[in-house]
């Protein structure tokens, strides 16, 4: 009885969670804008340049097309990697002590502030798949696909701000985690298979590629908004299922770390 | 006699090294304010958080409302508030946003909920500002949101970490008028941390002190400065300290009570002032210590302090204390 009612706070804190980022986005959407210039500027000019090249082998599928699921999921990672970061940090000190004190599970408060992220990633897929459409790309015209697509890059979005409650864990000083945002992103995002097919990259980053989470997160989005081909999906969701579990355990015992 | 708060040789170390509590105890009476007063870094916030389950202590027994902190954390949880000492507010959001996240976190039934955050914005009067943004809240006006979002769920017992800290008098006298008016509509008791020993002095009913993580003394704020008794003089001398053989003689004087000298004041309690005062400057110049002022008080809780932990409340502090007052200082 007990455990069942603590099991009901646990969910409702994760909605409650949610329900926070969607109402401090009311008040202030800039981050939403500015987090969406980067990806733009791929999708817009980067796509259509290297494009031109016809240098890398995309299976007859134009390279800004190919991309853009890869871009969508870079930059879910910025916005997930930075949001765990600065929720870790300086601004919520005080707030997750607090939350600590309540009813519901710290695990349930370290899934819930994860999970905001995906809200912002959500967000973002907003604005730069309009975008996409609008210089071209060809997106599978299947809502149920394109739903899941953003289903997908919500909850895998989750594990990512997990892994930055990690590393924040693991930091002692916050002028040694500026850069490290950038410092996971970027490595994360060429190990992958964004840009190009795995199958052209030098074997042992075709070796990393298989053990990053961003690959088969990029994967089921390409092949729900781009390719309709789902033969790799039920894989890319058990894989990123497994992925966000891991991270929100991890990063629920290393969320101890934080608050001592 | 109901307890509120019953630790037993409660022992915290930190990383295996600093030893932030050791061997404390301590009973708060139920319904009662209780300041637990001692300078920074004396482990008053590790006590605090172990109260409020945050982590658990290395050794030793903790009940709040009869509940063990370490095998009853979430029934403890369900009866608490607490407010730390950082900033626990969301500042991106509205004043009332806030209280409808913490309500909602409670499980509070959405029937009385709307009623019961008005109520709650009225009492600690913020109707104004309810819709604004927290970010334009005065240091003030956040800490007693931050009491509101505490009280929302009508605790037993209420947990502040330093209420006042970085708030000037007249916002300070404003958050202890909203605490004294909700203990007396919900008899809820307040458990505080501060290192302000005029606010434990003027609103609490019982104080703890505490120093190098152990309780050292508790009393009402009465029975500590009687403790002390007589009259306070306090010689100011030329150089840090005096010989110890001049310190003994002033000791040894029968209308002293007790001698302490720190930071070049030799401090003296007596019964009677009138007599002792020119008597120890004579005895001080003709030992050749030069005085330079006298100074005759009543005892106050510092002097508690000095003749229990053998250390003034306000001295010391570490850098990383500057850095969170001011940084509260800034927000407000």
């Amino acid at each position: 009885m007990s455990s069942l009612s603590n099991l009901r706070i646990s969910v409702n804190n994760l909605f409650v969670m949610i329900e926070l980022e969607l109402r401090r986005l009311r008040h202030d959407r800039t981050e939403i804008y500015t987090r969406a210039v980067q990806p733009v500027l791929w999708i817009v000019i980067f796509g259509p340049v290297i494009g031109n090249l016809r240098a890398i082998p995309t299976a007859g599928i134009p390279y800004t097309d190919y991309i853009t699921p890869g871009i969508l999921v870079q930059s879910m990672t910025f916005v997930s990697i930075f949001f765990g970061l600065t929720m870790v940090w300086e601004r919520e000190q005080g707030i997750l002590k607090k939350l600590l004190v309540t009813p519901a599970s710290r695990y349930s408060t370290v899934i819930g502030r994860s999970m905001s992220s995906g809200v912002r990633s959500f967000f973002q897929v907003l604005i730069i798949v309009p975008i996409a459409l609008l210089i071209g790309v060809r997106i599978v015209p299947n809502p149920l696909y394109f739903l899941t697509a953003t289903a997908i890059i919500f909850f895998a979005s989750g594990g990512f701000a997990a892994i930055s409650i990690l590393i924040a864990s693991l930091m002692k000083s916050r002028e040694r985690f500026m850069g490290i945002g950038q410092a996971i992103i970027m490595p994360l995002f060429f190990a992958s298979n964004a840009l190009y097919p795995v199958e052209i990259m030098p074997p042992v980053l075709q070796q990393l590629a298989t053990v990053n989470p961003l690959s088969y997160v990029v994967d089921a989005v390409r092949s729900l908004m781009i390719t309709g081909d789902l033969s790799n999906l039920l894989t890319d969701v058990i894989v990123i299922a497994i992925f966000d579990v891991v991270m929100f355990i991890i990063a629920s015992i290393s969320f101890k770390r934080i608050i001592e | 006699m109901d307890l509120a708060v019953d630790v037993e040789n409660v022992v915290k170390i930190y990383e295996g090294k600093t030893k932030a509590l050791d061997g404390v105890n301590l009973q708060v009476e139920s319904g009662k304010v209780f300041a637990l007063l001692g300078p920074n870094g004396s482990g008053k916030t590790t006590l605090i958080r172990i109260l409020t389950t945050q982590f658990k202590p290395n050794s030793g027994r903790a009940l709040v409302m009869g509940h063990d902190v370490t095998t009853e954390s979430e029934k403890v949880r369900r009866l608490v508030g607490y407010v730390p000492q950082e900033m626990s507010v969301w500042t991106d959001i509205t004043g009332y946003e806030n209280l409808l996240i913490y309500a909602k976190i409670y499980g509070v039934p959405s029937e009385t909920r709307k009623k019961l955050i008005l109520e709650a914005i009225d009492s600690i009067g913020l109707s104004d500002v309810g819709n604004t943004l927290v970010k334009s809240y005065s240091g003030g006006m956040i800490r007693r949101l931050e009491i509101a979002c505490a009280l929302l769920v009508r605790p037993k017992i209420l947990f502040l970490d330093e209420p006042t800290i970085g708030l000037d008098p007249v916002a300070r006298k404003v958050v202890w008028e909203k605490l004294t008016s909700f203990k007396k509509e919900f008899g809820t008791t307040v458990f505080f941390n501060t290192h302000y020993m005029d606010e434990a002095d003027l609103y609490s009913d019982q104080i703890g002190i505490i120093s190098r993580g152990k309780i050292i003394k508790t009393g009402t704020p009465e029975e500590l400065k009687r403790s002390v008794g007589g009259d306070v003089i306090t010689f100011e001398i030329e150089g840090d300290t005096v010989d110890d053989h001049v310190f003994d003689i002033i000791r040894r004087l029968e209308l002293v009570r007790e001698v302490t000298i720190h930071n070049s004041e030799l401090i003296v309690v007596t019964d009677d002032s009138e007599t002792a005062m020119p008597l120890v400057v004579r005895l001080l110049e003709g030992e050749g210590v030069t005085v330079e002022k006298v100074s005759m008080n009543k005892p106050n809780l510092d002097d508690v302090f000095l003749k229990y932990a053998g250390t003034r409340l306000e001295s010391g502090g570490s850098i990383k204390d500057v850095r969170q007052t001011r940084g509260r200082i800034r927000r407000g």
